[in-house]
């Protein structure tokens, strides 16, 4: 399908699907190397030891990129995850735990290593029936389904998580925060009610969140304010039917420097968003909904005296046809301002292109586990809107095409 | 397209008329869902653990890497054989009532998030019954014939 949108995929696919191969070769031959390495597991106080690493392609059309320059003729490379994770339990209710990431995709992420999380987990209550405790340190903030392990693969049901909800162009300020959680579980007979969330200091530091929220050409900087964070999550029989309702009330300030155009401004961010999951043995259907809430104070710029609902939600449904093979389908749909869903208001307004306000995705893709510890998976994306698109990827937005494809493979390797 | 697609179809776009479905969906599922011919198998924990019945509720939240004690304050150690393992698959929907994917799932949540850590996987029936025979704490599953006095049969309540 993606051979009759666009000739010059035609045309490089061949070619980039042997530099794929030849990739998947070489990873294969290391996971083949890395199986053979004694991976102990009687380590000393429970410590283990995990990790991942996965590449993937992308070519898309038009102007639009995602992830580097995946509309040229070779597509894009530059996606890249690599993780590494310890945890320790020296007593059954204490527990330790630290990632390391690089993550490498386009000019939003550069690849370089960061601390994901890490964190001291103490349960000071432990019962037959409930368990309340505390995490001090860098937790990954719990978002939806998918937020807290999205940099992983294998724990994602695409190459892409839905980017109405799992914004890749402001991922920082979603991914993880500084601060304290308490959690806390009480099991029924048929089903495990959870919470967890608390005070935390947000990741606001840095060009990707300052030029997706304020635009181009910022002089001053972002400083993180105290935010809170949680998640109440019901599950019925083990995981049978998942319900989440989660938010978070974010908070940013803006230090300008001295002749800024922009005065010492705040934005107030507070998102929630309802998830819901049926899993039988073959199928599993997912659905999120969010509504985001946007509030930019004291800018003294008219432009920038903002206050909108942003509004998103996918259906995905995957269906299991081996427990090697399983296909995905999902609908998903972003919109900026729900007050302005076609983006007309706003193109009236500023005269940019009405189509970076909304975004409406139709994904299928098809995951192939090789092995318990490799997976491959292949998928296409046919687009309208561009609202998601990362303006960093994409400086000209007048160059962006509203109805665009994207195809993609990854290969990925966990232990 | 047949009825039961239609169905199907309806599902995935109005998500509001999923809790109506599910009876047609578990009717599906018990249709289609195969049942591997393993042996006779029991959950069996290290002679030294003084449990003898669990309930259904506390031996999900074991397998699930939630509950790390016994009821007598010792930590728990699980162990698993591979996903694909027979037995692995006919302890899940057996005895938890859950696919294997599932758990996987939730042990990739707990690892890749450091809100917890996987269980043990052992290659084979003669590791698990030395692993937990050896192991204080342990619990795991075996066949019954491949019992021996170093594990104690674990009964669900």
């Amino acid at each position: 399908m993606f051979c009759t949108s666009s000739n010059p995929i035609r045309r490089y696919w061949m070619r980039d699907a042997v530099r794929l191969a030849v990739v998947s070769a070489i990873l294969s031959n290391c996971v083949a190397y890395a199986q053979k390495l004694p991976i102990p597991q009687n380590l000393p106080n429970n410590l283990q030891i995990h990790g991942f690493a996965s590449q993937s392609w992308l070519k898309s059309t038009d102007n639009n990129n995602v992830f580097g320059k995946s509309s040229s003729d070779s597509g894009s490379f530059d996606f890249r995850e690599l993780g590494l994770n310890a945890s320790m339990r020296p007593r059954p209710n204490l527990q330790l735990s630290a990632q390391m990431i690089s993550r490498t995709a386009g000019k939003g992420s550069p690849g370089n290593i960061r601390l994901d999380y890490g964190f001291i987990d103490y349960t000071f209550l432990s019962e037959e029936n409930s368990k309340i405790g505390i995490r001090l340190g860098r937790m990954k903030n719990p978002l939806g389904f998918y937020n807290d392990t999205r940099d992983v693969p294998f724990t994602r049901p695409s190459i892409l998580l839905p980017q109405s909800i799992y914004f890749d162009r402001v991922r920082k300020v979603a991914i993880a925060a500084d601060g304290v959680h308490l959690y806390g579980e009480y099991r029924f007979d048929h089903g495990v009610l959870s919470f967890q969330g608390g005070p935390v200091r947000p990741l606001v530091r840095g060009a990707e969140a300052e030029v997706a929220l304020l635009g181009p050409g910022i002089a001053g900087h972002f400083a993180p304010d105290i935010s809170y964070i949680g998640r109440i999550s019901y599950e019925l029989d083990e995981g049978r039917l998942r319900f989440a309702f989660s938010g978070t009330d974010l908070n940013i300030d803006y230090d300008p420097v001295s002749g800024d155009r922009l005065g010492p401004g705040s934005i107030r961010f507070t998102p929630l968003i309802f998830s819901a999951q049926y899993n039988a043995e073959r199928w599993s259907f997912t659905s999120e909904y969010a509504l985001r809430h946007f509030e930019y104070k004291n800018f003294n710029v008219a432009s920038l005296n903002l206050d909108f609902f942003g509004e998103s939600y996918y259906f995905q449904g995957a269906y299991r046809i081996t427990p090697e093979w399983e296909a995905v389908a999902r609908y998903d749909v972003l919109y900026t301002d729900s007050d302005d869903r076609s983006g007309k208001k706003w193109a009236a307004a500023t005269g940019g292109d009405a189509h970076r306000r909304y975004a409406k995705d139709i994904t299928v893709g098809l995951r192939w586990n090789v092995t318990p510890e490799f997976m491959l998976r292949a998928e296409y994306h046919r687009v309208n809107g561009t609202a998601w698109l990362s303006t960093l990827d994409n400086p000209n937005s007048g160059d962006l095409s509203p109805h665009w494809n994207l195809f993609s493979i990854l290969g990925s390797y966990r232990f | 397209m047949s009825a039961g697609q239609i169905k199907i179809v309806t599902i995935k776009i109005r998500i509001s008329h999923l809790v109506s479905s599910i009876c047609l969906l578990l009717g599906l599922l018990f249709m289609a869902s195969k049942t591997w011919a393993v042996e006779p198998y029991e959950i069996v924990t290290n002679s030294g653990v003084s449990e003898k019945n669990l309930s259904k509720s506390s031996l999900r939240a074991i397998f699930g890497m939630r509950l790390h004690t016994w009821p007598d304050g010792n930590p728990i150690h699980v162990f698993v054989l591979p996903d694909d393992a027979p037995l692995h698959i006919a302890f899940s929907k057996e005895k938890l009532n859950i696919f294997p994917y599932q758990l996987r799932a939730a042990w990739d949540r707990l690892v890749f998030s450091g809100t917890g850590q996987a269980p043990e996987t052992v290659a084979s029936l003669e590791e698990m019954l030395a692993k937990v025979g050896s192991t204080p704490g342990a619990i795991g599953y075996l066949t019954r014939s491949r019992m021996n006095g170093s594990v104690n049969v674990l009964h669900v309540k």
